[in-house]
């Protein structure tokens, strides 16, 4: 069995329970909100009606839209790329779910009894739910400013698709359909907001605190450092935290109530409060009979849900990944975002990722059978390697394109037959890779302080939320400096306390918070260097640092750092800046090319499964995860990170989907919604791959395996059975519904 | 300016009123406690908002995710379903009661520390909770007996290679049948 490469000092705290989520904290004094939401998917708002809600006892008040609107200091909007989201819902409802109305109570169960009592004066408008007949000249429109429920609109063309067209000897088309699904970290949101002396504070479980802190400051026109904003650990979080959601609301009700708020997500609104992108992904690739792939026409349409958050920049995103990891001399791709009344669609692990990985990946599968080409062996031939020019028109390097897909190929005995199945069930293999570009422009900035008692603190704004964040900060740091961990430590996000980070998510922080930690590590070790110069006597050039000391070069009388800080001198502190430029707020949105991101991340998957013909019951029975990872910085922690990609994407393989009935979410609950359990977890491997240079800075590997799994599975499902399912989830439903179509249309030709 | 105080839950919980109250006595991880609660409070919001121990945590509400696992007289149930003032006289376990006498992890919790065995952390509490009923009070001796019984815990982290791993150390440790070599994950 492995053994674990852990010195994480929050082992016992988290084992055992001890508090270190934001869900564990109260301020005194505090009061509970509780969110009425919306019963319509689409509606005009007449009146919200509170004089129930306000007899039930306990009841303090009742807050709407209104009371937002009419107060001239606040903004009632906010959203960072279009502020187009109601703190509270005024005049129009626009998805079912949508807060309209926040009752405030002393206690939860007063706030939970008055929620019952709030009356919503409403009438129904026309809905639309999916996001290609949101784009139709009749379709309901959300919001005036934005006609045609554009959220979003990204265009690229590389090469001369015209002439790849001509070329090709074959077309292979389809449209390729994942579902809205739903996040469910653990930990539900929960928010909590106090005011003092005109100063907003707030403590959210938040994967970007400086994001909501800016938010929140232009809700109230407050300068940014008018707002505090802290988290702590999350339980959980794969993209669902990383938006300004619930904590205007929460600010909103303490400023109005002179005392705190307490505000904590039931399980069905969180469901209600962001989702998963769906997402139709329509391509068509022009290939030579030899296997070569020679023009790719890829256009997707993102169900971006009733509000913007990311979507218009995150469209974008998905178009610079579009076109896959194959080096094709000719693209087009066309990629939109539409509104919705869903409930908003934001970043998801491995965001806008997965859908378009579905489609390619399945297809490159169609392409190798049609052309009787061994799948593996296609994609050898078609994968980008070092130096090739993408679809940007960038010339991609440190690629490892090859040795995923061999390693991935390799788990699962590739080229050697299945064992056979038990009666009435067939097994096959499949695998796929991904491409994936990080978040760029980004800044992360990290202090690091030595105290003269020798510790060693990291202020960063990185949130640990599962991934290890902490861990790798704290080895990252104790390897530069040459100390021990056990004299780092790492505070949790402040931003009065912490330096500014674009957020924890794009799997950017051992890369990016990484760098700064490194930088910051560099600036101290500077300033220790001409402290020590000073104290010997010596030129600084003549100094080296080793094992938490300062010597002359050759050896000789060393001094440890803490010598170098007189007892009750303040610490020394240097600060690191990573800052990457570029990426596509510096493009063109209708014809895309240039610099796309800092680095690529690069994965792969294999699995191997078996379908019982009879029920059309999809089981994997080992699943494989390989992402390039750069330089690791733990193992275990890169490990449990690419064996969580699977894990993860295992569900939205075989069984989630959030599913509407006349515009409302219907399994919003996890009896309805099912996510993976232990049962349902395969024989799982993992391969991390290294650069070969030791000096090579780490890549996150948070979800790059992850895009993979499901054209892995789903490839898989048809080398065994010949069912292609085209859509997600792979339910037994569908796979018996195209074994009997397959079944029929054998028979057919046979008579 | 450090901004309000931040408090333990147990100093606030206010009465809330229009509400039947009973007390209650709990045995709560081998010590009698009296609490006051309405009677249609479930056991996980009593022992979080209450009690305050922040070990017992609530995801789904419907008693199908095992987060806010228990052990009542010594078999796991979901504390969301649980009402607290049907509860007297009943041994009520809490991630809190697998601790050694001086507060130190006890065997379970120690093999998750060791194993690595979370990653988010927030449904692990209430997993060693479900791994000790399934081998120390249901004794089950085989593993796939005991992943049937982890089958209503979920982590959507996907910790669950490490979780197996886990099993497989403790069923070793108690000459059960589990050292197969027949891994599952973790490699």
């Amino acid at each position: 069995m492995t053994v674990v490469d852990l010195d994480d000092r929050d082992a016992q705290d988290t084992v055992v329970g001890r508090p270190r989520y934001v869900l564990d904290q109260h301020i005194e004094g505090e009061l509970h909100a509780k969110i009425v939401r919306s019963p319509h998917p689409h509606a005009r708002l007449d009146g919200v009606d509170p004089t129930r809600a306000l007899a039930t006892p306990g009841v303090v008040a009742v807050l709407t839209g209104a009371d937002v609107s009419g107060d001239a200091s606040i903004n009632a909007t906010f959203g960072r790329q279009r502020s187009d989201q109601p703190i509270l819902a005024v005049g129009t409802l626009r998805y079912a779910g949508e807060p309209v109305a926040l009752v405030v109570a002393e206690s939860i169960e007063a706030a939970e009894a008055g929620r019952e009592g709030v009356g919503i004066e409403c009438r129904a408008l026309p809905h639309v739910v999916d996001a290609e007949a949101a784009g139709a000249p009749d379709a309901p429109q959300l919001h005036a400013a934005w006609a045609g429920n554009g959220c979003g609109e990204w265009k690229l063309r590389y090469g001369d698709p015209e002439q790849g067209w001509r070329e090709a000897d074959r077309v292979f088309e389809g449209t390729y359909w994942s579902p809205p699904a739903s996040h469910v970290p653990m930990e539900p949101h929960v928010c909590l907001a106090a005011w003092e002396d005109g100063r907003l504070s707030v403590w959210t479980s938040t994967q970007a605190p400086h994001r909501v802190r800016d938010d929140l400051a232009a809700v109230f026109r407050l300068a940014p450092e008018a707002v505090r904003v802290q988290t702590r650990d999350l339980g959980g979080a794969f993209g669902a935290k990383g938006q300004t959601t619930i904590e205007p609301m929460a600010a909103v009700a303490a400023r109005r109530l002179g005392r705190p708020i307490r505000l904590e997500l039931d399980r069905d609104e969180v469901f209600l409060t962001i989702g998963k992108h769906a997402a139709s992904v329509r391509l068509a690739t022009g290939v030579a009979t030899d296997g070569r792939l020679l023009v790719r026409r890829v256009q997707v349409v993102y169900n971006a849900g009733a509000y913007a958050l990311t979507s218009p920049l995150a469209a974008g995103q998905g178009l610079l990944r579009a076109p896959g990891p194959y080096r094709i001399p000719h693209v087009e791709a066309h990629v939109l975002a539409r509104y919705t009344n869903t409930v908003p669609s934001g970043p998801f692990r491995g965001a806008m990722t997965s859908q378009l990985a579905f489609a390619y990946e399945s297809q490159m599968d169609e392409i190798a059978s049609s052309l009787g080409i061994d799948p593996v062996a296609l994609r050898r031939r078609n994968l980008l390697k070092d130096g090739d020019q993408y679809a940007t028109g960038e010339h991609l390097h440190q690629l490892h394109f090859g040795e995923l897909l061999e390693d991935a190929a390799r788990a699962v005995e590739w080229g050697t037959p299945c064992a056979p199945a038990p009666p009435g069930r067939v097994r096959g293999k499949g695998v796929a890779v991904m491409i994936k570009t990080t978040l760029t422009p980004s800044r992360s900035v990290a202090r690091v302080e030595l105290a003269a008692d020798g510790s060693i603190t990291v202020r960063s704004s990185s949130v640990e939320m599962g991934q290890g964040s902490r861990a790798a900060l704290t080895r990252i740091v104790a390897q530069a400096l040459g100390v021990q961990e056990a004299r780092v430590s790492v505070p949790h996000p402040d931003t009065d306390r912490t330096p500014f980070d674009s957020s924890t998510s794009s799997s950017r922080t051992t890369s990016s918070m990484g760098t700064a930690c490194v930088r910051a590590v560099d600036d101290l070790r500077c300033q220790l260097t001409e402290r020590a110069a000073a104290e010997l006597g010596v030129p600084a050039e003549s100094l080296a640092h080793r094992d938490g000391a300062i010597g002359p070069q050759g050896g000789g009388a060393r001094i440890t750092y803490e010598h170098l800080l007189a007892l009750g001198d303040p610490p020394l502190v240097g600060e690191g800046l990573f800052e990457s430029h570029g990426g596509l707020p510096a493009m063109d949105p209708l014809d895309v090319r240039g610099f796309s991101t800092v680095h690529w991340h690069q994965g792969a998957a294999a699995a191997e499964v078996e379908v019982d013909c009879e029920t059309g019951r999809v089981t994997v029975l080992r699943c494989h995860g390989s992402a390039y990872a750069g330089r690791v910085v733990n193992a275990h922690r890169v490990r449990q990170q690419n064996q969580g990609s699977v894990v993860f994407a295992l569900g939205q393989t075989l069984m989630e989907e959030l599913v509407y009935d006349e515009g409302r979410v219907v399994n919003a609950n996890l009896a309805e919604y099912m996510i993976p359990s232990i049962q349902d977890v395969p024989e799982l491997t993992s391969t991390a791959i290294e650069s070969s240079d030791l000096e090579a800075e780490p890549h996150g590997v948070g979800e790059m395996a992850l895009p993979a799994v499901a054209p892995a599975v789903a490839n898989a499902v048809f080398h065994a059975s010949g069912a292609r399912i085209r859509c997600l989830p792979l339910t037994p439903e569908r796979v018996l519904r195209c074994l009997r179509e397959n079944a029929r249309a054998d028979g057919g030709s046979g008579g | 300016m450090l901004g309000p105080t931040v408090v333990a839950v147990a100093e606030m919980a206010p009465a809330p009123p229009g509400l039947d109250w009973q007390q209650t006595q709990l045995q709560l991880n081998h010590r009698r406690l009296t609490v006051t609660a309405p009677v249609t409070e479930t056991l996980s919001r009593t022992l979080r908002c209450r009690v305050g121990l922040t070990s017992v945590r609530e995801t789904c509400g419907v008693g199908v995710c095992g987060t806010c696992t228990v052990l009542l007289d010594g078999s796991a149930a979901s504390s969301c379903l649980a009402l607290t003032a049907q509860l007297a006289g009943v041994a009520v376990t809490t991630a809190e009661g697998l601790l050694g006498p001086d507060g130190e992890p006890g065997p379970v919790q120690r093999a998750f520390i060791r194993r690595g065995a979370y990653q988010c952390g927030f449904c692990i509490p209430a997993m060693t909770l479900a791994v000790h009923a399934a081998l120390y009070v249901r004794r089950h001796r085989d593993r796939e007996a005991v992943v049937d019984e982890l089958s209503g815990n979920l982590c959507r982290c996907g910790s669950y290679p490490q979780i197996r791993e886990v099993l497989m150390e403790l069923l070793a440790d108690r000459g059960g049948e589990a050292a197969d070599g027949a891994t599952t994950g973790g490699r």
